[in-house]
């Protein structure tokens, strides 16, 4: 019984760091109905940042937050603004651009493979000193990085659904993804709004990277298999729904963890591409998904 | 037919030199491993071809075309090895198994927005690798999990589809490719084309005027799975080894979606010509870089794709065309004197 409640809050820990990444990819499909495929890559290029950062400096892994977060902020905004605006714009009329989509899928490739052929296909591990760190609380362990990054995306969170809902600049971010036209007949500046919502989205990335170097391996398709969770997370949560987002991320999680007290790990893959497909088929607006999204 | 032969004469002849010129090259390209480049060029383009159904005609976008491909060759293989039923009729099994599998995806997803699409193709495709991975065996038949299946080795074999030199293999893909350029240019011209065109730009107004977009949808999905099955136990039976690695998962799924956009999705010759240009450069890198520069040729597709939809958001079938058009079909016009079709030409 002990196992499984430890599994539990493993996963809701693991989950909500998922969910940070998978916030970043909805608000980005929120604002510009594009799934950004690269979205994992760019979790990558923040992983190698963290880790060189950690590396070359040797301090504690958490000071790199506010160098490697501004750092994915601005690469994601010039991203946006030089590589995917002029497609965007060439396409801005239909309703589902997938050239886009296949254009963020092409930067996927092209990052994986660079980071491949810059690094080396190698797993690396930064050690730092909260790495193997042990938190006991009722005879259940947990790694100390784990509940540390848990408890820094959960301020993120709160934090960044703080910001869409009360700033200036949030209020303009949800207009523009309710609609478009009528926002920039309001005076909003849609292609400033899309690069700063691609930066948000990469920056969320980077404060994901940045809790993970602790206790995670580096390697050059890293991102992949959190760009698989990411797309089924926003598709469990709804796609373009923060709450959902998160809390999809802690039900991916749970199902991970808890699934592996009771069967091999790569079968709670498996678990998860079906309980995608459930969803799809019963609920395909997912948790918090509204009706015109889908 | 009438349609296909009621185009240019230039053009028609054209294409039969071209045609003449794929059949007789065997004769003038001896060597294997060269032949084996131009087996895979038209293998992609074959590849490519079946995923345009879905991916240009019906305007989403399919990102786990590996898995249809993956089960077709796994289900012949698993056939043959177990039962030792003839490939060719493993193909149909496979063929037939694939289709069921996209329209049990298709069924859900082709009804919503094309992101939930291309999201659950994608989930769809890795779950298709890790499953496979996993299991050794299903009753009787061997999957072997990640290590993959070498198919037993038989004489030269045409029930057992497998030969000594590369010349048969050459023909039938490219017998296949023609059919499936063929099956592609009826789609375009018949009712379901047209419905899909409609479907891919205006969903909500093709609905309106009574079409049922998805229904037409998932036509198309099933043709297009079930040709990507036949295409996998070809694959099969090339290499006479698969792994999940090899035939199943991301990468090549990726790499028919890019042959597809960069040649020109949603036109009969589009993913020829992609896999044309993109094949050789996946080779060459390959041989060149492969120890050195492990990822060089997807960095190079992956830039390639950037840039062309950039500039030519339809593919480079477009510029192409029209290059085509300066440098052969004008030219022929003003030799062929009075009996060139186009006026204009002759208004010069």
């Amino acid at each position: 019984m002990l196992g499984i409640i430890e599994a539990l809050i493993n996963g809701i820990l693991m989950g909500s760091i998922y969910g940070l990444t998978a916030v970043g990819l909805t608000l980005i499909f929120g604002v510009m109905k594009v799934i950004n495929f690269a979205h994992g890559s760019i979790l990558m290029v923040g992983m190698f940042a963290a880790y060189w950062f950690v590396i070359l400096t040797g301090w504690n892994p958490y000071f790199a937050i506010p160098v490697v977060v501004p750092l994915l902020f601005w690469f994601g905004y010039y991203m946006q603004s030089f590589i995917i605006k002029p497609i965007f714009e060439a396409e801005k009329d239909v309703r589902e651009p997938i050239t886009v989509i296949i254009v963020t899928t092409g930067i996927w490739y092209v990052l994986d493979n660079l980071a491949l052929m810059i690094f080396g296909a190698e797993f690396r591990v930064a050690k730092t000193s909260v790495t193997g760190q042990v938190f006991e609380f009722y005879e259940m362990y947990f790694l100390l990085p784990k509940v540390i990054g848990a408890g820094i995306t959960m301020v993120c969170g709160i934090y960044l659904y703080w910001f869409l809902k009360h700033s200036r600049m949030g209020k303009a971010i949800r207009a523009t993804s309710l609609d478009r036209e009528a926002a920039s007949l309001m005076g909003i500046k849609q292609a400033k709004i899309y690069n700063v919502a691609f930066g948000l989205g990469s920056a969320c990335c980077g404060m994901a990277a940045c809790v993970l170097i602790p206790f995670y391996y580096v390697y050059p398709t890293v991102g992949v298999p959190f760009d698989i969770k990411a797309f089924i997370i926003v598709v469990l949560g709804g796609l373009g729904s923060i709450p959902g987002a998160i809390l999809g991320g802690i039900i991916v999680g749970i199902i991970e963890n808890v699934g592996a007290q009771f069967m091999a790990a790569t079968w709670t893959e498996l678990l998860l591409y079906g309980v995608f497909l459930f969803v799809l088929l019963v609920k395909p607006s997912g948790l918090f998904g509204q009706k015109h999204d889908y | 037919m009438k349609q296909l032969l009621n185009q240019n004469p230039k053009i028609l002849l054209i294409s039969a030199l071209l045609l003449g010129a794929l059949f007789i090259l065997p004769l003038v390209v001896t060597s294997p491993a060269l032949m084996q480049i131009f087996i895979l060029i038209i293998l992609y383009a074959y590849f490519t071809s079946t995923w345009n159904f879905v991916g240009g005609f019906a305007g989403v976008l399919p990102l786990g075309h590996s898995a249809f491909i993956g089960i077709g060759a796994y289900t012949s293989t698993v056939l043959f090895q177990t039962f030792g039923i003839s490939p060719w009729l493993g193909m149909i099994v496979g063929g037939l198994l694939a289709a069921m599998m996209g329209v049990v995806i298709g069924l859900p997803t082709l009804k919503l927005r094309g992101a939930y699409f291309a999201l659950a193709t994608i989930a769809v495709g890795e779950g298709v690798r890790v499953l496979v991975e996993n299991v050794k065996q299903v009753g009787p038949l061997m999957i072997n999990g990640p290590s993959g299946i070498s198919i037993k080795l038989t004489e030269n074999s045409f029930s057992a589809f497998q030969f000594d030199s590369k010349l048969p293999y050459y023909y039938i893909i490219l017998a296949m490719l023609l059919i499936v350029l063929l099956l592609t240019y009826f789609m375009m011209n018949s009712k379901i084309g047209y419905y899909l065109a409609a479907g891919g730009e205006e969903p909500e107004a093709a609905e309106a005027l009574g079409i049922k977009v998805s229904r037409y949808r998932l036509i198309a999905m099933a043709i297009s799975c079930f040709l990507a099955g036949l295409g996998g136990t070809f694959y099969a039976q090339l290499m006479l080894y698969i792994y999940p690695k090899s035939i199943l998962g991301l990468d090549l799924s990726f790499e028919i979606a890019f042959i597809a956009l960069i040649g020109g999705r949603g036109t009969i010759l589009g993913p020829v010509l992609g896999a044309l240009l993109l094949r050789p450069v996946s080779e060459l890198t390959r041989i060149y870089f492969g120890s050195m520069l492990p990822g060089l040729h997807l960095v190079i597709f992956g830039l390639i794709l950037i840039v062309v939809m950039r500039y030519y958001p339809k593919g480079l079938v477009e510029p192409v065309k029209i290059l085509l058009n300066k440098l052969f079909i004008n030219r022929l016009g003003k030799q062929g004197g009075p009996d060139g079709t186009d006026s204009a030409e002759k208004a010069d």
